[in-house]
This record gives structure tokens, sequence and C-alpha cells, in this order.
């Protein structure tokens, strides 16, 4: 009876796929809460993006009250 | 290990905690908000920018609703980004966490990380309200804030390896920590913004911010806890005859 697993793990037996996709949704998530500018939505809308901020207004009060700086 | 019952556990956790502290917010939190934007209002007001008239309290009312929509919705966000390094420590760290069951584990490790990533850095760089920040400083402050939090953090991480590798006790690692850490609160400049906000209100605002963002910790402590208690994703999966 063979166990034949290929994924590659840590020394404490994590999966490095599994690390590695939680810390892209760490800094992706921290971005967009903490730090975005519009800098998102302007990869698909242009320059345009910047002036309405979208995503900051929506995660503004949020940014606030979790400490972040802003305004 | 089971690595998508890991993920989804670790992503569940976060989104239950981050709508318990959008939701906190809602109750706690926006009040002081709605009070400093009502400051910059009189502001805008005051200078001429805009007039005190029904339209302009129907936008800004509309507005202010969109806002808090997003409260939670970004607190579901933020709490799936937090829960998930939460996540990576606690399976990288769980064997070495003290406590017998799961729970106590991760309520120790999300102590730890609410301690070494949230409230120091909160004592060095308090949360402000809207109307204090100046937003040619923005930047500065951004920098200054994710410095001192990736600091703190990897310094906290860094002086448990070292007291591991030269096996010490654990105290000396704690203790050498605080000095690191306290070396550099008192090195790192402070926030460059004056602060011309009532300050009663601003207090108030910390106070309930600091509140909601350590129920935050706690509510993930516990919930991640439960959660990998009852499905063990740490168990190998039983080999199949394949
Ligand atoms: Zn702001």
């Amino acid at each position: 009876m063979s166990q034949s697993r290929q994924i590659s793990v840590s020394k404490n037996g994590v999966p490095v796929i599994a690390i590695v996709a939680l810390a892209m949704i760490f800094a992706t998530g921290l971005f967009v809460v903490g730090f975005d500018q519009g800098h998102i939505f302007s990869l698909v809308y242009g320059e345009e993006a910047f002036h309405d901020i979208y995503i900051h207004e929506l995660t503004h009060d949020m940014r606030h009250a979790a400490g972040f700086p802003c305004h | 290990m089971k690595t998508f019952l890991f993920i989804v556990i670790v992503i569940a956790s976060g989104a239950a905690a981050g709508l318990i502290h959008g939701g906190a917010n809602l109750i706690f939190v926006e009040p002081s908000l709605d009070q400093a934007i009502g400051i910059e209002n009189q502001h805008l007001f005051a200078s001429g920018e805009e007039k005190d008239t029904p339209e302009f309290r129907a936008q800004y009312d509309d507005y202010r609703i969109w806002q808090k929509s997003g409260q939670v919705f970004a607190g579901v966000i933020l709490g799936v980004s937090i829960g998930s390094l939460f996540g990576i420590v606690f399976a990288l760290s769980r064997n070495s966490l003290p406590g017998k069951t799961d729970i106590k584990k991760a309520l120790v490790l999300a102590g730890i990380m609410w301690l070494t990533i949230y409230f120091i850095p909160f004592l060095k760089y308090p949360a402000n309200p809207p109307t204090v920040g100046n937003p040619e400083t923005i930047v500065l402050r951004e920098i200054l804030y994710l410095t001192f939090i990736a600091i703190s953090g990897f310094g906290a991480v860094g002086f448990y390896k070292l007291s591991q590798k030269l096996k010490t006790k654990k105290i000396i690692a704690i203790a050498g920590y605080a000095a690191f850490i306290g070396i550099v609160f008192v090195a790192m400049p402070g926030n460059p913004d004056q602060i011309t906000t009532p300050m009663d209100l601003v207090e108030h605002f910390r106070m309930m911010s600091a509140f909601t963002v350590s129920l935050y910790w706690l509510s993930l402590g516990l919930i991640l806890g439960s959660l990998w208690n009852h499905y063990k994703p740490h168990k190998e999966i039983t080999p199949s005859f394949n």
C-alpha cells in the first residue's frame, strides 16, 4: 500500500500551496481595505477611477474604524 | 493536512469574525464617524465651499448610507484578509502553542497577534476619526504605520525563533521582544498631524475602535479554534487504494 503524495509541504506538514494562497488573500484584502485609492478599478476603467474612488468610498468607514491612516 | 478543508475553515472564520467586526462598528463606531463628518461639513459651510441646503443634506445622507453599508462589506474583506494571516501562523505554530484544545491554542495566538500587530502599533499610532488627517501626509502616515506593524510582528517571530535556537525560556524571548519594541516605539517618529478636532470626540472614537478590533480578534480565535477542533484539518488524509 503506497501513499503517493506529491503536494509539497513545509516541515510542519502545512501545504505550501495553502500558505501561498492565503498569503495572497491576506495581501489583497489588506490593500483593498487599508490602502486602495482607486488602483484596482483603474485597471479596468483607467484614470477616471482615481477620481471616483469607489472602493475607497465603500471601505472608507472601516478604514478609520480599524485604525488605518486616512483623512 | 487536508488542504482544501484548511483553507475553507480559515476563510469562513475570517469572514464570520469580520461580519461581527463590521456589525459592531455600525453600533459603536459610526456615531463618532457621523459626528466627525458633521464637523467637516460645518467647515465646508463656513468656508463657502458648500451650502447647507436640503439638496446637500439629501445627497449627504445617501452618501453616508452607502458608506455605512460598506462598513459591513469591508468588515468581511478585512476579516478574511487578517484571518488568512492568522490561519497561516496558526497552522505553522499549532504544535508549539500552549493549551490542550485547539480553541485554547487559537485564543493564545489571537492574543499574541492582537498585542504585537494591533495593540502596540495602536498605542504608537492611534486611530483617528475623519477630519483629523492631513491629506498631504497620508503616504508618510501609511508607511510609518505599516513599518511599525511589520517590525513588531517580525520582531516577535524573531525573538521566539532565537529563544528556540538557544533553548532559553520563553520569558527571555518575551523580555527581549519587550526591550526591542520599546526602543522602536521611542525611536520611530510620531504621527505628524496636528489634532484640531475636539479631543473628547477623538478619544471616544479611539476607545470604540479599539474595542471592536479587539472583539474581532477574540471572535477570530474562538471561531477558528472551534472549527479546527471540530473538523481537525491537520489530520492526515487516510490513504486510499488507487
Ligand atoms: Zn477618511
